[in-house]
C-alpha cells in the first residue's frame, strides 16, 4: 500500500450482555480506551467510521453519527458501514488520499436488546428468500457442511474424524478466550460438550458449533505513517484491505461448499500486500460456526479444499490456539474467535483487529504467540459469505 | 411482513416460483430479469420467463429446523434444504412439507438428500390477524409420497360442442386424515388453508384438462373459511395459476369469489357455462372452484356438533364448449331465506339449528330442486346413472337419496364424506368429481347441491367420451387420495391444531 495507513491505538469492551448500557455507553468506553493507549484527545480526530450492522433495528437509533457527535462534542465527517472491515477499509482510503492524517474507526452493535426476534431479523436480513422458505441463521451452516462433506466424499471413520476436528474448532476457542478478559465466555469445554449438544439438538451443529449474540463496541485509531511514528512507539500498518461480494441468497451460489468471496478477498489482499498464505503468523477469522473457521481456512489458502480437517484434528490437542498447516504453527483466532470471544456484528471486525494489533506488537500477554510475530490478517463477514473483506497487518521491522 | 407492497412483490415471484432463462448462454435464475448476469446488455429482451410451478426438483441438501425462527414457530419442526431444479441450473431454498417432524428425534438427512419434490403452495408463515396472510410456493412434498408428479401439458382441443359443459375438474386435499370409528376425514396440514385448497385444486384442474391458463377468462371461488372477510381467494388463484393472458403483472381474467354456505361453488356452474356459451364473451373458459378448511367449533362448545364432520379440501371445474367431458343438459335452483347455519361475521366459528337443519332446510331443498330438474327435463330416477348431492354427514345424502327412489348404486360413488368429510362449498364437487373418475361416456349425471341459508341447485350433466380420453392425465383423482398409502393419521388434538392452522 502507498502511504501507508497505520493503527497506533486499538479499545474494545467486554463482549457478551450488556442489558444495563446503553450504545453510546459501550462505544464511548471503546473509543476511550483506544484513545488514552495513544495520548489523543478527542479533537484530534478529523474523521469517524463507524460500524454497526443493525442498530436501527434494534436498538431504533437512525442517525447513529449524530450520537457520536453528542459523544465527542465533534462536527468532523462521519460515516456509518455495516461492519469495522468495511470502516477500516473506507478509512483506509481516505487517509491514503490524504484526506485526514487521523481518524477514528470503530463498531458497535447491541444485539441482546433484541433477544427475542433478533433470529427473525439476522436470517431476514442475511438471506430473505431462504427466511421465507423457513431458514434460520444456523441452518446454512449446516448445509454448507452437508455440501462439504457430499463435495469431498467424506464418510465413515473419515467423516468422524471431520465432526471431531469441528468440536476442536470450538474447544480451540473456547481454551483461547480463557486467557482473554473481553470474551464473552471465559469457560474451558471439552470434545464432549460440543458432541452431546449436537446429540441433544439432533442436528449436525449443535450449541457450541455456534458463536453466540453479544452486545460490544471496539475502537481503533487510524493515522498516516508520520502521524503513527508521533502518537506510537510501534505502530502496526495496514497492508492491505479487500473486499468481495456474493450472492445475498445462499442456495443459489455456484458453490455452496466454500465462500467464493473470500477467495477472492483474499486473493486481492495478499497481492496488494505482497505476502503470501506462508507469510501469516496469526490469523483472525470469521467463525460464526465451527464450519465457518474450517472453510476459511481452505478459502484463504492456508490448506488445500478438502483437507482443513485433517489439518485440524489431532493437532490442536494442546489448544495453545495453532493449527499444524503445511509443517508450521499457524495461530488461528487467538482470542476465542466469534466462537468464544463474542460476535456483535458490528464491532466484531474490531475485536479481531485489537487482536492482531496486540500480537504484533507482543502485548497479547498470556495469549502472546511466539516470534516471529511479523504479520496477521483478519477475515470478516458481512451476511453468510455475501461480503467478505480481508485485511493484513505487519510491523515496521517487516518491511 | 409488515409492508404490503413487499408483500404483494414476494408472492409475485414466490407463490408461482417465477424464473428467468438467457436464451443466449442458457442460465437460468429464480426471479424475474430482464437481462443476463453473464451476457450483459446484449441478453436484453433475450431473457425467456420460465417457472418452476409444475416442474419437479431434487432435494440436494436438508437438516432439521427444530428451533425454527418466531414466525415459523407453529411448524414446530421441519427439514429445511436447498432444491435444484432443471438438472441444478436453478436453486431455491425450501422446506418439507406435511410432515409432523419430531424435533426430538435425529433424522438419517441423507436418506432424503437426493429425493425428488413438488412445490406446494402454502402458507408461508405465521403473521397477526390483522396482516395480508402471506403464502409461497418454497415448500415440498415428495414426489414419491401422497402427491405423485403430474406433467402440465397443453393439449391443443378437437371438438367444439353445442352445450357448454365440463372440460376439466380435479379434487385437493390434505395428506393428513383423523380416523373415528368408520368416518375418516381430511385434515389440512399447519400451512394449508381455503387459500391452499383452492389454487392446488384449480392446478389439478388446468393439469387434468389440458388447457392453456391463458384462455380462462373467468374464474368463480366459492368458500366459507376465506381468511379474509374482505379481500378474494379468486385473485390469488387467477394470480397463481396465470388465469387470462398476462399483461405486465396482471391478469386478463375476471375474479370473484362467492358465498352462499355449501353450494356458493355448485351455484356458479350454471353462470360459468352460460358466460362461455355467450357468443363473442372473449371467455372461453370459466373456472369455478369451492374451497373450505371447513369450520366447527371444539367439541363440548356451542355450534361443536359440526366438529365431528368438517373435512378440507377443495374441487375445481372447467367449463367451456371445446372438448367437453359433461355436458350440461339443464338445471334448476330453488332458495327460501331458511337460517339453519349460520356464521356472524367475527365469529370463528358457526352455529346452526340443530334439528332445524333437517326437513325444513337440507331435505326440502334438495328434494324440491332435484325433483323439479327431472320434472323439466322429462326424466325419471331411472334415466338417471349418477345421483350426487351435498353430504353433510353421513346420513343426510342417504336418506334424500333414498325417499327420492336412487338406488344404492346410483348414489353410492358420490359418497365421499366417509373418505374426507364433509368439505362445505366442495362437498358436492367433490361427489361429482368421485363419478366423474368412474363415470363411462354417455351416462346422466344428476348434482344436486344445498347451502344453508338455504338453497339448492340441480344439474343434469351428460357424460361424452372425452370423459375416458381425459382419465389418464389425472393420477391424483378421488380414490387415489381416499387410498393413498401415505396418507398420516392423527390424533383429535392434532387435528385442532392443524385445522386452527397458523
Amino acid at each position: 500500500m502507498q502511504n501507508r495507513p497505520a493503527i497506533v491505538a486499538v479499545g474494545r469492551t467486554k463482549f457478551g450482555e450488556h442489558y444495563g448500557k446503553e450504545p453510546e455507553k459501550l462505544i464511548e468506553e471503546a473509543w476511550l480506551a483506544a484513545s488514552r493507549e495513544c495520548n489523543l484527545e478527542r479533537r484530534d480526530l478529523e474523521a469517524c467510521y463507524l460500524s454497526d450492522c443493525f442498530l436501527p433495528i434494534t436498538n431504533k437509533l437512525g442517525l447513529e453519527e449524530g450520537f457520536l457527535s453528542e459523544l465527542t462534542e465533534l462536527h468532523v465527517p462521519m460515516e456509518v458501514t455495516r461492519s469495522v472491515s468495511a470502516a477500516l477499509l473506507t478509512a483506509c482510503h481516505a487517509i491514503q488520499a490524504g484526506a485526514y492524517n487521523t481518524v477514528l474507526v470503530g463498531g458497535i452493535e447491541k444485539m441482546t436488546d433484541r433477544w427475542d426476534k433478533i433470529r427473525d431479523d439476522l436470517m431476514l436480513l442475511e438471506d430473505p428468500w431462504s427466511y421465507y422458505a423457513g431458514g434460520t441463521p444456523e441452518a446454512n451452516h449446516e448445509l454448507m457442511l452437508r455440501a462439504y462433506i457430499k463435495k469431498y466424499g467424506v464418510t465413515g471413520e473419515n467423516l468422524d474424524q471431520l465432526n471431531l476436528a469441528l468440536a476442536e474448532v470450538a474447544v480451540k476457542n473456547h481454551a483461547q478466550a480463557l486467557k482473554n478478559e473481553y470474551a464473552q465466555f471465559q469457560r474451558k469445554i471439552t470434545v464432549e460438550h460440543v458432541l452431546s449438544a449436537r446429540e441433544a439438538a439432533h442436528r449436525p451443529l449443535g450449541l457450541y458449533d455456534f458463536a453466540p449474540i453479544s452486545d460490544g463496541a471496539s475502537a481503533l485509531i487510524l493515522t498516516n505513517e508520520d502521524t503513527a511514528k508521533k502518537l506510537a512507539d510501534k505502530p502496526v500498518y495496514v497492508l492491505s484491505c479487500a473486499s468481495a461480494t456474493d450472492y445475498l441468497n445462499f442456495p443459489t451460489r455456484d458453490d455452496l461448499t466454500h465462500f467464493a468471496a473470500t477467495r477472492i478477498a483474499m486473493k486481492n489482499a495478499s497481492k496488494m500486500a505482497g505476502k503470501t498464505p506462508q507469510d501469516m503468523s496469526i490469523v483472525e477469522v470469521y467463525d460464526q460456526s465451527t464450519v465457518m473457521e474450517l472453510v476459511s481456512m481452505e478459502d484463504m489458502g492456508f490448506c488445500e479444499p478438502g483437507t482443513a480437517w485433517k489439518s485440524i484434528r489431532g493437532n490442536c490437542e494442546s489448544y495453545e490456539g495453532h493449527y499444524e498447516v503445511n509443517g508450521r504453527k499457524l495461530f488461528v483466532n487467538k482470542n476465542g474467535g466469534l466462537k468464544a470471544d463474542g460476535n456483535p456484528l458490528g464491532a466484531t471486525g474490531g475485536a479481531q483487529i485489537f487482536e492482531i494489533f496486540r500480537q504484533l506488537r507482543g502485548e497479547a500477554g498470556e495469549r502472546q504467540i511466539p516470534e516471529p510475530a511479523t504479520t496477521g490478517c483478519a477475515l470478516e463477514f458481512e451476511g453468510f459469505g455475501t461480503k467478505a473483506y480481508v485485511s493484513i497487518f505487519g510491523r515496521d521491522d517487516d518491511e | 411482513m409488515s409492508s404490503e407492497p413487499i408483500e404483494r412483490r414476494v408472492s409475485y415471484l414466490g407463490d408461482r416460483l417465477r424464473a428467468s432463462r438467457c436464451k443466449i448462454c442458457g442460465k437460468e435464475y429464480f426471479e424475474v430479469r430482464d437481462y443476463c448476469g453473464n451476457c450483459g446488455r446484449k441478453s436484453f429482451g433475450k431473457m425467456a420467463s420460465a417457472d418452476l410451478f409444475y416442474e419437479k426438483g431434487k432435494l440436494e441438501l436438508c437438516t432439521l429446523v427444530n428451533e425454527p425462527t418466531n414466525k415459523f414457530m407453529k411448524l414446530e419442526s421441519y427439514v429445511y434444504g436447498v432444491i435444484s431444479f432443471h438438472n441444478g441450473k436453478i436453486r431455491v431454498p425450501g422446506r418439507l412439507t406435511d410432515q409432523i417432524v419430531n424435533g426430538q428425534e435425529t433424522i438419517d438427512l441423507s436418506s432424503l438428500e437426493g429425493r425428488e419434490v413438488i412445490p406446494r403452495f402454502r402458507r408461508r408463515y405465521q403473521v397477526g390477524r390483522n396482516e395480508v396472510v402471506p403464502t409461497i410456493s418454497l415448500a415440498f412434498t415428495l414426489a414419491d409420497e401422497y402427491y405423485p408428479h403430474q406433467e402440465y401439458a397443453v393439449v391443443q382441443p378437437t371438438k367444439e360442442y353445442d352445450l357448454p359443459g365440463i372440460v376439466g375438474y380435479g379434487f385437493y386435499t390434505s395428506r393428513f386424515r383423523i380416523k373415528e370409528g368408520k368416518l375418516e376425514r381430511s385434515v389440512p396440514f399447519i400451512d394449508e388453508d381455503a387459500v391452499t385448497a383452492a389454487v392446488e385444486a384449480g392446478k389439478l384442474t388446468l393439469i387434468h384438462s389440458g388447457v392453456d391458463s391463458s384462455l380462462v377468462g373467468k374464474v368463480y371461488v366459492g368458500s366459507e373459511s376465506n381468511p379474509y372477510a374482505v379481500k378474494p381467494i379468486s385473485s390469488k388463484v387467477a394470480q397463481v395459476l396465470k388465469l387470462g393472458e398476462e399483461d405486465g403483472d396482471v391478469q386478463a381474467v375476471d375474479a370473484v369469489d362467492t358465498e352462499f354456505a355449501c353450494k356458493a361453488a355448485s351455484s356458479m356452474f350454471k353462470d360459468a357455462a352460460a358466460l362461455v356459451n355467450y357468443p363473442n364473451s372473449g371467455v372461453k373458459y370459466a373456472m369455478v372452484v369451492g374451497a373450505d378448511n371447513s369450520q366447527a367449533a371444539p367439541r363440548g362448545c356451542p355450534g361443536g356438533e359440526l366438529d365431528m364432520f368438517v373435512g378440507y379440501g377443495g374441487s375445481a371445474f372447467l367449463f367451456g364448449k371445446y372438448d367437453v367431458i359433461a355436458e350440461i343438459e339443464g338445471w334448476y335452483s330453488c332458495t327460501s331465506d331458511t337460517p339453519d347455519f349460520w356464521r356472524r361475521d367475527g365469529e370463528p366459528f358457526p352455529m346452526h339449528g340443530g334439528r332445524f337443519t333437517g326437513d325444513p332446510a337440507y331435505f326440502k331443498h334438495v328434494r324440491k330442486a332435484t325433483t323439479q330438474l327431472m320434472e323439466r327435463l322429462n326424466l325419471q330416477v331411472g334415466d338417471v346413472d349418477y345421483f350426487v348431492t351435498h353430504q353433510p354427514n353421513p346420513q343426510f345424502p342417504v336418506k334424500v337419496a333414498k325417499q327420492l327412489g336412487f338406488k344404492d348404486e346410483q348414489y353410492a360413488v358420490s359418497l365421499q364424506v366417509n373418505n374426507f368429510g364433509n368439505t362445505y362449498s366442495g362437498c358436492s364437487p367433490l361427489g361429482l368429481a368421485a363419478v366423474l373418475d368412474v363415470a363411462k361416456p354417455e351416462e346422466r349425471v344428476l348434482i344436486t347441491s344445498y347451502g344453508s341459508g338455504a338453497g339448492s341447485d340441480a344439474y343434469m350433466l351428460r357424460t361424452t367420451s372425452q370423459l375416458v380420453d381425459k382419465r389418464q392425465r389425472q393420477k391424483l383423482n378421488v380414490k387415489f387420495q381416499a387410498e393413498n398409502p401415505f396418507v398420516k393419521y392423527v390424533d383429535y388434538t392434532t387435528y385442532r391444531r392443524l385445522k386452527l392452522g397458523m
